[in-house]
């Protein structure tokens, strides 16, 4: 793998990670399974967080990412994005704005989808929960990589770097904590991983 | 990478290097607010969750208990807490709750006694018009203050428990406090003694002493906020949340008004007991309109020079004005007229001499209804707390001692505290609505506190009337 140069977007990035909000938590340790603690819960609760949180860190950015500014859904030259649904069977290629549409209408309706994310006392969760939960996971990253690579100067305008980085630590954190998403999937943002 | 110390700013301004909507700046301002208060409250909520589980290791330790039965105990502690995430996970909607009667009119909506329908708990419902707010972004706003206002657990503060929206409402769910409101109170009585206004005034200093410290300012203090509780003491209501969405708050409002001649020589020329009457005839009306009542607002809030949280203890001035003497002191017929009495207070800040009271509460009330630098406390609360008004005041205990004026209830949703008001249709469901049925619900806070969860567990008990088939 090639090491990242001062001036190259790597290095910005890596740079950029680093403004984060209080230090008075070890985001490390916050993610980790109390002890007693049924799994899936913990999951469950950390995704529809992830999820709110996530989806309004793109509200912020979402009218400066149009169809003009990211005709294509990619995190930097190297990665696209397709989507694939049960309606479009096959990987379709969409703009940016399109695809993000898609992706947190698609994740809410999994996400307030009672026999997938029970809330009843008591209402076990499906054998196949931490599989969907992978899925949801590792399209939300997708937002974190278009967001870093193609709108980060927006974010860093508004003031909000240090709420983003902290969100994204938070993240990387918890998927990797409980291996929920490959690490294929996480190599856009290589460089913005804490160590 | 280090995990870089940066400050918590709570809503920092915007540089503006490429432009951005107005609508853009709220969503950002709402998001860093919801941000930052997730992050405050997420150490917060691991710090309470590993102190529960040390104290139940200690516990154990301390009864001596064997190994089994520290087992058995342990998978019970772990199953509430299992509990409390899948409450923070859960959505609430109108549905969810019974409406059992209207309890109170506000400029934007009203409020309501209801019924959480799977605990039998009961509640207070705010119901806020969105169409009747100004501007639509204030909405989001709203709802990331009150997030944080969440967590003012302590015993002055009226509790939040949960909030949700649908197309037409905002919903707040809070703590139904039976004892009614200041306002009601104040009509029903023409005046209060030195010492029930000693015992309200106090408990009132403390309780706007408490959201100072959590750094916020109310703006908006007036009898309608000073809610009862079961026993009689005070609580705060509404700490500034629909502040600013009032005409009476926008100097704008007064411009080109200030130069109308006074409309109300009759109301100058009434004696006190006359003027009590007017103000108390027209009170309700005043608190229904949304163009609010300036009676209470500090002078520096209408100027653009400023103000800071001593523009709270102006408006306690004058209601400790309106409960020793029977109105306050700018009441006037129109709200114009208040404005300008408010602001040329210097002349207009008079007592009726047939109404005496005490050189004390004279004193007080002037240093309370003063210029913002010689206004009695801003050296701090403890200034306030040594004026000889409040000699004999045991501050440490107030709130443990019996109230001023006991009230009484048969329990806990008795209402007599409250004036009828007429059934309305705010909660008439939207027509032609095909949205997926979670979309009207709404997450529950997100910085739900496991102390309010243990509460809102245990079943409460089913009034009598609501058996009956009562709405
Ligand atoms: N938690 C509560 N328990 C019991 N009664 C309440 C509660 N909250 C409000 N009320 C009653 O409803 C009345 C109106 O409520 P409130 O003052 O909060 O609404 P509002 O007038 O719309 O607010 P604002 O002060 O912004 O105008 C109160 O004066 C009080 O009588």
């Amino acid at each position: 793998k090639k090491k990242f140069e001062p001036g190259t977007q790597r290095f910005e990035l890596h740079k950029m990670a680093q403004a984060s909000l209080n230090a008075g938590l070890d985001l490390k340790v916050a993610v980790q399974l109390p002890p007693g603690e049924e799994l899936n819960d913990w999951v469950a609760v950390h995704v529809v967080d992830f999820f709110n949180r996530i989806n309004l860190i793109y509200g912020t950015i979402a009218d400066s990412c149009t169809e003009q500014s990211c005709p294509v859904m990619s995190g930097g030259p190297k990665y696209e994005y397709r989507w694939q649904d049960e309606k479009s069977r096959k990987p379709t290629a969409l703009s940016a704005p399109q695809y993000m549409d898609l992706l947190m209408n698609w994740i809410e309706v999994q996400i307030n989808n009672e026999d997938l994310f029970p809330t009843n006392v008591g209402t076990p969760f499906q054998k196949n929960f931490l599989k969907s939960v992978k899925k949801i996971l590792s399209r939300l990253f997708r937002v974190f990589v278009h967001v870093y690579i193609h709108h980060f100067d927006r974010i860093a305008q508004m003031g909000s770097e240090a709420h983003v980085n902290t969100c994204y630590k938070h993240f990387y954190y918890f998927v990797t904590e409980f291996g929920l998403i490959d690490t294929k999937e996480l190599e856009p943002l290589v460089s913005a991983q804490p160590r | 990478i280090e995990l870089v110390h940066v400050t918590m700013a709570m809503t920092a301004g915007t540089p503006t290097s490429f432009p951005m909507s107005n609508h853009t700046r709220e969503r950002v301002t709402v998001a860093k607010l919801t941000l930052e208060n997730f992050y405050s409250n997420l150490i917060l909520q691991h710090e309470e969750r590993e102190t529960r589980q040390k104290k139940l290791e200690v516990a154990m330790e301390e009864e001596g208990l064997a190994d089994e039965e520290k087992k058995l105990r342990r998978s019970q502690h772990a199953r509430k807490e299992t509990e409390f995430l899948r409450l923070k996970r859960t959505r609430l909607g109108l549905d969810d709750f019974e409406s059992l009667k209207v309890i109170g009119r506000g400029a934007f909506g009203e409020v309501r006694l209801v019924q959480k329908k799977d605990t039998g708990h009961i509640y207070a419902m705010k119901i806020l018009r969105k169409a009747d707010m100004l501007e639509k972004e204030q909405v989001a706003h709203i709802r990331a203050e009150r997030d944080i206002l969440v967590e003012a657990d302590g015993a002055w503060v009226v509790k939040m428990f949960y909030s949700f929206q649908d197309k037409r409402n905002l919903y707040l769910i809070m703590e139904f406090l039976p004892g009614g409101d200041m306002m009601t109170l104040l009509m029903k009585k023409d005046t209060l003694s030195e010492e029930e206004t000693q015992f309200y005034i106090s408990e009132t200093v403390l309780a706007i002493d408490a959201i100072h410290q959590l750094g916020f300012i109310h703006r908006d203090i007036k009898p309608d906020n000073l809610l009862l509780d079961a026993k009689g003491h005070v609580k705060l209501s509404d700490f500034g949340l629909c502040t600013g969405l009032k005409k009476a708050h926008r100097t704008e409002f007064y411009r080109n008004l200030t130069h109308n001649p006074p409309s109300d020589f009759s109301f100058q020329n009434m004696n006190s007991k006359r003027k009590a009457e007017t103000w108390k005839k027209n009170r309700r009306q005043l608190a229904y309109s949304t163009v609010g009542t300036p009676d209470y607002i500090a002078p520096e809030v209408f100027m653009q020079t400023g103000y800071n949280k001593l523009c709270d203890w102006w408006s306690l001035g004058v209601i400790m004005y309106e409960m020793l003497i029977g109105y306050p002191p700018f009441c006037s017929e129109t709200p114009q007229e208040t404005y300008r009495k408010v602001m040329n207070w210097k002349e207009t800040l008079v007592f009726p001499p047939e109404v005496p009271i005490s050189e004390k509460a004279k004193d007080l009330i002037l240093k309370f209804c003063t210029d913002a630098e010689n206004r009695i406390g801003s050296n701090g609360v403890e200034e306030l707390k040594s004026h000889p008004f409040f000699e004999g005041v045991d501050w440490g205990h107030i709130r443990e001692r019996p109230a001023a004026i006991t009230i009484e209830i048969k329990s806990i949703d008795d209402t007599s505290n409250f004036d009828d008001f007429p059934e309305s249709d705010i909660l008439q469901p939207v027509p032609n609505t095909t949205e997926p049925d979670y979309k009207s619900k709404d997450w529950v806070f997100l910085n739900y506190t496991y102390k309010r969860f243990e509460g809102l567990t245990q079943r409460g008990s089913i009034p009598s009337y609501m058996n009956a088939g009562k709405l």
